[in-house]
């Protein structure tokens, strides 16, 4: 059956803040546990949530505690990166596509968002982060798990596939960058390296993994060659792009991929391929791991946009000016 | 069949009103006996915990629908109430026969008001009426439809009066809505109370979408070999936009919005990841004035420029028909016996409800008279909006539908405020009347299909006559026993 543009773009955005809410609620578990880590040190604790805002933080007008840094990553609405926030997009992706993913996948996102918006939930993530964490993280990886076992993989799958790969490369990059302060930082601030080298692992579930690959003790150049380099980890940069291909190869058929030059999203996605399958982590540390790493967002955003003109629509940015009329009249146009 | 066992009930009052279910305090009917002895064994917290198990299920599966409400619509759940409502085997016969009588007729009306119009040059039905009706449309007049067919889908509003009598309230045959509550509110009692189908023979309805399906490949262009068939919905702030994904998943077919949608060279096309694919049939859940903004609401963007000229040449069909709507004119409602006995010489077998037209100087004078005692409906309204309950009312409100009625005559009608029948329902935690009524759903395709069963809406408020979603209504699991099963002598 032929895909609608508008549901393989929902498709892809549905995967997509799936990936990210999972993102967020890690990274939340991560920090806190490396503020206990740090023990009694003379550290505010504010040290180590802070950083989680990016820029946000530095237009406030205190530093923020840590237990506002969890709302608002977690909590706040009007925050576009929060956890409710991809939740609800996730779900009104899912809403738009209801008839073309199973009832097993709309019914966890839906699940998922109800119990996010549950009153009690504030409360029971500051009781118990812990098992707020594993909660969240166990509803929200179920959702690709039943998309694999529910649909069929052909086009509207290989758009969720596309999206949830793309993005998890997006987002280890990301948490690289946001933990690089970590990866820099003057030893001292902490009693030992290998527990905030360990931290950027498990802020992405990688540290076990880590472990049994290298079974070396943890330093930051294996770390960043482990996250973005290593071939078959799923979790790293380079193993998601290729699966990402592998995507768009479904997406495009018979056509497309063999012919990458008349195909704008692979001839993108296999340039930046080529970079990952061929650098060493030596050359990204000599160039300057920030750098590399704020190229590699940028690259990989401009597949996603090329994604969006080949397969989505012409402009894109004709969908958000028409929200809210289309609202107004949709609701206007009663049924019987 | 007064002798049976009156089995141990519940406390209940059916007050002065018909009751579903009992025929007197303490006397359940026959057909709801079963049910009646199974309640009996429940204590009021095994009903409570089944009431919020269904609940849960509806709102974990999202069957809600939009409430105006803000510039977003605000979702709900429909209240479901577990108790089912029972429809014998007799019963069903007589609402079949009379709703595929009905629908014949209007289908007729529907074919002669845009062709030859013989109904309205003899006078049966005044030509103002129907030509001045919001729901008429010219752009469709001399155009075939497929088989003479209007209304592939209608939901009709039956109620039932103090001795009850059945009666079609209105019928609803642009976009009709409620089908998927119909199946939905099965599968959860099924789910929440499976002992119950064990002791009654219950006809199924889970067959709708196929059969939707069969319709709209019924009506197809002859010129599609394997035609394409679409849903159009307004998208997801509708209010009812859970039950079009409902159908277009139950007949696998895609779901499509108005920005899906465009018209190149004679032809309707959808955008697809893979170039345009051409549309053959549209399932359409949009009003006739928002589907083509060439030809009507140009600010419309649900439709697709360029749909009715697509659809005048007969290179796509939809449904419901455009102009369908003229024909469920509450103020053409007054009329449908006449055009039943005008089109098929026979005499109606589901009569209608008393009628006062404000343009008819007599009507007039009755309504503005006795507005407390009548039900007032705007004609070109639905969902419950614009009306006026005249026992339930203010002598205020009274005054304003007054003024409006005399202000705007053709677009009001008035109606006596029935006592509609009442059905036990679960309040809290024991069991009281609430006024019901019934939307059963008639297919037309080739043929007429009837069905079984249908929605049946409450009216969750104490004493409320509103049944409408949109008003707080609820709804009951509608069960039509079969032929030959222990409910079907009894009526």
């Amino acid at each position: 059956m032929a895909l609608l543009c508008r549901v393989a773009e929902n498709m892809f955005w549905l995967s997509r803040y799936v990936e990210r809410a999972i993102a967020v609620i890690r990274l939340i578990d991560v920090t806190a546990h490396l503020e206990l880590d740090a023990g009694d040190q003379e550290r505010d604790p504010s040290d180590f949530w802070a950083p989680l805002l990016g820029e946000d933080a530095s237009t406030m007008d205190s530093m923020p505690s840590p237990a506002h840094v969890r709302h608002r990553l977690a909590f706040d609405a009007t925050h576009p990166g929060s956890l409710v926030s991809c939740v609800r997009r996730a779900r009104t992706a899912a809403r738009e596509v209801r008839e073309s993913i199973s009832s097993e996948v709309w019914e966890q996102v839906n699940t998922t968002y109800l119990a996010l918006n549950d009153p009690l939930v504030v409360s029971e993530m500051e009781n118990d982060l812990h098992a707020f964490f594993r909660r969240m993280r166990d509803a929200l990886l179920l959702i690709p798990g039943l998309a694999d076992a529910t649909i069929a993989h052909d086009e509207p799958w290989y758009f969720l596939s596309l999206g949830q790969h793309l993005e998890r490369a997006d987002n280890v990059s990301r948490v690289v960058t946001l933990q690089g302060h970590l990866l820099s930082a003057p030893s001292t601030v902490y009693r030992d390296d290998a527990v905030r080298w360990l931290a950027v692992l498990r802020s992405v579930g990688s540290a076990e993994a880590y472990a049994r690959y290298y079974s070396l003790r943890v330093d930051p150049p294996r770390v960043v060659e482990f996250l973005l380099l290593n071939p078959v980890f799923p979790q790293s940069v380079r193993h998601n792009l290729n699966a990402a291909w592998a995507a768009l190869a479904g997406v495009s058929g018979a056509v497309g991929v063999a012919d990458v030059g008349a195909n704008p999203p692979a001839r993108a996605l296999g340039m930046l391929r080529a970079r990952l399958e061929h650098a060493t982590v030596d050359e990204v540390m000599e160039q300057g791991l920030h750098g590399f790493l704020v190229d590699l967002q940028n690259e990989i955003g401009r597949v996603s946009d090329q994604v969006t003109l080949a397969y989505f629509r012409q402009d894109p940015h004709v969908g958000r000016h028409m929200a809210v009329t289309r609202a107004a009249m949709i609701l206007a146009a009663q049924q019987q | 069949m007064t002798a049976h066992p009156s089995p141990a009930v519940f406390p209940y009052d059916p007050g002065g009103f018909w009751d579903e279910m009992f025929e007197a305090p303490g006397r359940v009917r026959p057909h709801y006996a079963p049910l009646a002895r199974r309640l009996a064994t429940l204590s009021p917290a095994e009903v409570e915990r089944r009431q919020r198990t269904a609940d849960l299920s509806f709102q974990a599966r999202g069957i809600t629908f939009a409430v105006n409400q803000g510039s977003e619509g605000v979702e709900k759940i429909m209240p479901f109430d577990l108790v089912p409502r029972i429809l014998t085997a007799a019963e069903w016969r007589t609402i079949e026969r009379g709703l595929e009588q009905r629908v014949r007729a209007l289908n007729l009306f529907l074919h002669d008001i845009y062709h030859e119009a013989r109904i309205l040059s003899d006078g049966a039905v005044p030509a103002d009426l129907v030509l001045g009706s919001r729901g008429y449309r010219r752009e469709v007049r001399g155009m075939d439809m497929p088989g003479g067919v209007y209304t592939h889908v209608v939901g009709s509003d039956l109620v039932r009066d103090h001795s009850g009598q059945f009666y079609v309230l209105e019928d609803n045959l642009r976009t009709p809505s409620g089908v998927s509550y119909v199946v939905e509110n099965r599968r959860v009692l099924k789910r929440t109370w499976p002992q119950l189908f064990h002791e009654n023979d219950v006809r199924p309805v889970e067959g709708y979408a196929q059969d939707l399906l069969d319709v709209l490949r019924a009506i197809a262009p002859e010129s599609a070999d394997d035609p394409t068939i679409v849903l159009l919905t307004p998208g997801v702030y509708n209010s009812a936009y859970f039950e079009h994904a409902f159908l277009a998943k139950g007949m696998g077919v895609q779901m499509v919005e108005g920005t899906d949608l465009f018209v190149d060279d004679g032809a309707l096309y959808m955008r697809t990841t893979r170039g345009r694919q051409r549309v053959d049939v549209v399932y359409r859940r949009v009003d006739d004035d928002y589907l083509d903004p060439l030809a009507s609401r140009p600010d419309s963007i649900l439709g697709a420029s360029g749909l009715l000229a697509v659809y005048r040449m007969g290179r796509l069909s939809l449904a419901n028909a455009i102009g369908a709507g003229v024909a469920d004119d509450k103020a053409i409602y007054a009329y449908v016996p006449r055009i039943i006995r005008y089109y098929l010489a026979e005499e109606p077998i589901l009569p209608t409800i008393r009628t006062y037209l404000p343009n008819e100087p007599g009507d007039l004078h009755y309504i503005l008279e006795h507005i407390g005692e009548l039900v007032v409906k705007a004609v070109n309204e639905s969902g419950g909006y614009g009306m006026l309950i005249g026992p339930h009312s203010t002598r205020a409100e009274q005054e304003e539908f007054r003024q409006l009625v005399r202000a705007n005559p053709r677009g009001y009608i008035a109606q006596p405020t029935l006592a509609l029948s009442r059905h036990p329902c679960w309040v809290e935690d024991h069991f009281e009347g609430r006024h019901v009524d019934l939307r059963p759903f008639v297919l037309f395709g080739r043929e007429l299909k009837v069905s079984p069963g249908g929605l049946t809406r409450v009216a969750m408020r104490p004493g409320s006559l509103v049944v409408n979603s949109s008003q707080g209504g609820g709804g009951k699991d509608t069960w039509v026993l079969a032929e030959g099963g222990s409910g079907s002598t009894s009526t």
